[in-house]
């Protein structure tokens, strides 16, 4: 009885065990730890920059993505969708050092700057916004024709079968999109360093730049660690948003 | 008779197929509290002419009235509310609870939190489905079957004058549509709904039905009772649909109390058995059944009981299960006839006092009317 009751605290903490060993053992190793705390304010810093980058480009990208993923399956738009849908998968396969790029080889043509946090913040919003708008898209579609029509019968007006219907039983599967979303960008915000972004790239690029494997690792482990904290926190978000009529049965949190 | 829906002259032609009729002028009335089956071949429009009546699907030409009002003169959204609808696929909706389910048209028509909640605890008892136990259970946690009789429910939430079924039992397997079925005509018994019922099973349409509708390419073929189209089908059509057996289907529709012969000779627990012989002979028959003072039945006696020495009838009475009550089906009741070696069956009340008895000859007198 008390082991069942124990395996799965234990089942959780084993990640975060392994994930703190294998951190402190990098630090150690490497002298990032001594870098690091050498240069402390210039880590906080860089560490705001990159959340600024994640979380701005994100926000935008949700809410462009589920509004176009909402837009797409109206009636008088989805003649539109599969032309839109093909844009957005062929996007979602260009990969995240070719957004950045065609930020910055782009942008100037539009009369704007390639560089900065701006062309950043609009090459990590465009790169964010696919999986969204697919999955936004995909999951409303996939609500069951009979629980339309039965709301429809029951007298629902388009608005409220939209917000009582839809969307909350496409919402696992829009979340599964921001996921994937929040995940890709938190690990394509160091390239923002490349076009002037700033943020933790900053020292992962100077690391590998003066083959300095410190430095790297000062600036990569933060970039793991806001990874797997942003993938937990939506896990949790999930799970309080989501119905428990269409959860899966067990969710994944990693801590 | 207060005519709750009224169709006349109903059709509907698909944009794209404007050559087919879907719905052919279409026209029938149904009276208040009443069910009407409609039925037919697959794509004779039966469902398209059900969809009209809450306006999912757009009328072509004709009229339909509710109550008396055109409803292409109501607003949509607000027919809507006030007619219960029913699907073949049930469409729970996933994200709520049972309760919640239930709740969604009461809510739209601006109930208060306590009468909901009242009222679907009402409904859940009404359809044998504990409250305490399924309020807070989400669609996914139950049986098919469960599932249906919530989606009846939720239907029902507003008490609406008229519901639409559209096949409501057909993805349910036989043996548990069979008890849906019974519990439906029960609850109708008691709500008195105005209901349009569509099935593709004839054996449903003549269950349910106090009317039937037919239809074939969108036309209506016969609308009558289910006893009246088995026993005067309209043509050739419908007695091909009713199928080559539609006089035992009658035997489904008929009750016990319709075809007895009601006041059979009895005889008292306290006479004696000579007199019973007596009347054995008398009668010609070969046994004879036995009542208390209440006219309760007890048994039967017959020749070979009656070799027994006895003082009263009562101590050589045999028991036998051959008896029915009067409101069972001709159908169970020559079951049991064949069952049990009496010969006859024993048609009885509530209180088991004998009202009359029932053999082969007399259902065969009753289906050649």
């Amino acid at each position: 009885m008390e082991a069942r009751a124990f395996s799965p605290v234990l089942k959780k903490l084993i990640p975060v065990l392994l994930t703190i060993i294998i951190v402190a053992g990098l630090y150690k190793f490497y002298g990032a730890w001594a870098y690091t705390t050498k240069n402390l304010a210039e880590f906080f810093r860089l560490t705001w920059e990159h959340l600024v980058l994640v979380i701005i480009s994100m926000a935008a990208a949700v809410t462009v993505g589920v509004g176009l993923g909402t837009l797409m399956t109206r009636k008088g738009f989805d003649h539109l969708s599969p032309a839109i849908m093909g844009v957005v998968n062929v996007w979602q396969s260009v990969p995240s050092l070719g957004v950045i790029a065609l930020a910055y080889g782009f942008l100037p043509l539009l009369g704007l700057s390639g560089i900065g946090v701006v062309p950043a913040l609009i090459a990590l919003f465009f790169h964010a916004v696919a999986p969204i708008v697919r999955n936004t898209y995909a999951g409303i579609q996939a609500v069951s024709k009979d629980v339309i029509e039965a709301a429809t019968g029951m007298g629902m007006n388009p608005k409220q079968i939209l917000f009582r219907i839809e969307l909350p039983n496409a919402l696992p599967v829009i979340m599964g999109g921001v996921r994937t979303s929040t995940a890709i960008i938190v690990g394509t915000a160091p390239l923002a360093f490349l076009i002037g972004g700033g943020g933790l790239g900053f020292w992962i690029f100077t690391g590998i730049a003066l083959m300095d494997m410190g430095i790297m690792v000062a600036g990569a482990v933060p970039v793991a660690l806001i990874a797997m904290l942003a993938d937990s926190a939506l896990a949790r978000t999930e799970k309080t948003v989501v119905s428990k009529g269409i959860q899966a049965e067990e969710y994944q949190v990693a801590m | 008779m207060n005519i709750m829906l009224k169709l006349e002259n109903v059709t509907k032609i698909y944009p794209g197929a404007e050559h087919i009729k879907a719905v052919d002028e279409l026209s029938f009335d149904l009276p208040e509290g009443e069910i009407c089956t409609v039925v037919g071949p697959s794509g004779c429009g039966k469902t398209t002419a059900m969809k009209m009546i809450n306006r999912l699907i757009p009328l072509t030409s004709g009229k339909i009235y509710i109550d008396g009002q055109n409803v292409n003169r109501l607003d949509t959204i607000e027919l809507r509310r006030n007619i219960g609808y029913v699907i073949q696929n049930i469409g729970l909706f996933p994200n709520m609870t049972i309760a919640e389910n239930i709740a969604v048209v009461p809510k739209m028509k601006g109930w208060d939190k306590n009468r909901i909640t009242e009222r679907a605890e009402r409904l859940l008892e009404l359809i044998n489905l504990p409250p305490e136990e399924f309020m807070d259970r989400y669609p996914r946690e139950l049986s098919g079957g469960q599932q249906q009789r919530i989606g009846v429910a939720r239907a029902m939430a507003t008490d609406p004058p008229i519901m639409l079924m559209d096949e409501p039992f057909g993805a349910i397997d036989p043996i548990n549509r069979d008890h849906l079925q019974n519990e439906f005509l029960r609850i109708q018994d008691k709500v008195k709904k105005t209901i349009v019922f569509v099935t593709h099973d004839i054996d449903e349409a003549i269950k349910m039905g106090d009317k039937i509708c037919l239809l074939k390419a969108g036309k209506l073929v016969q609308f009558a009772a289910p006893e009246t189209m088995l026993t005067e089908p309209a043509n050739d059509f419908v007695s091909d649909f009713l199928g080559g057996d539609r006089t035992l289907k009658r035997l489904n529709l008929l009750k016990l109390k319709a075809a007895m012969r009601p006041d059979p000779p009895v005889i008292m627990e306290e006479e004696s058995p000579e007199k019973a012989k007596a009347m054995l002979t008398e009668l010609k028959v070969d046994n004879l059944i036995v009542v208390d003072a209440e006219k309760r039945l007890l048994g039967y006696v017959n020749h070979e009981a009656l070799e027994k020495e006895a003082d009263e009838v009562r101590k050589v009475t045999r028991p036998t299960d051959s008896f029915m009550p009067a409101s069972s089906s001709l159908k169970d009741g020559l079951s049991e006839i064949f069952t049990h070696d009496l010969g006859y069956l024993i048609v009885v009340d509530d209180d088991k006092k004998v009202l009359g008895v029932l053999n082969t000859e007399d259902i065969r007198e009753i289906l050649r009317r």
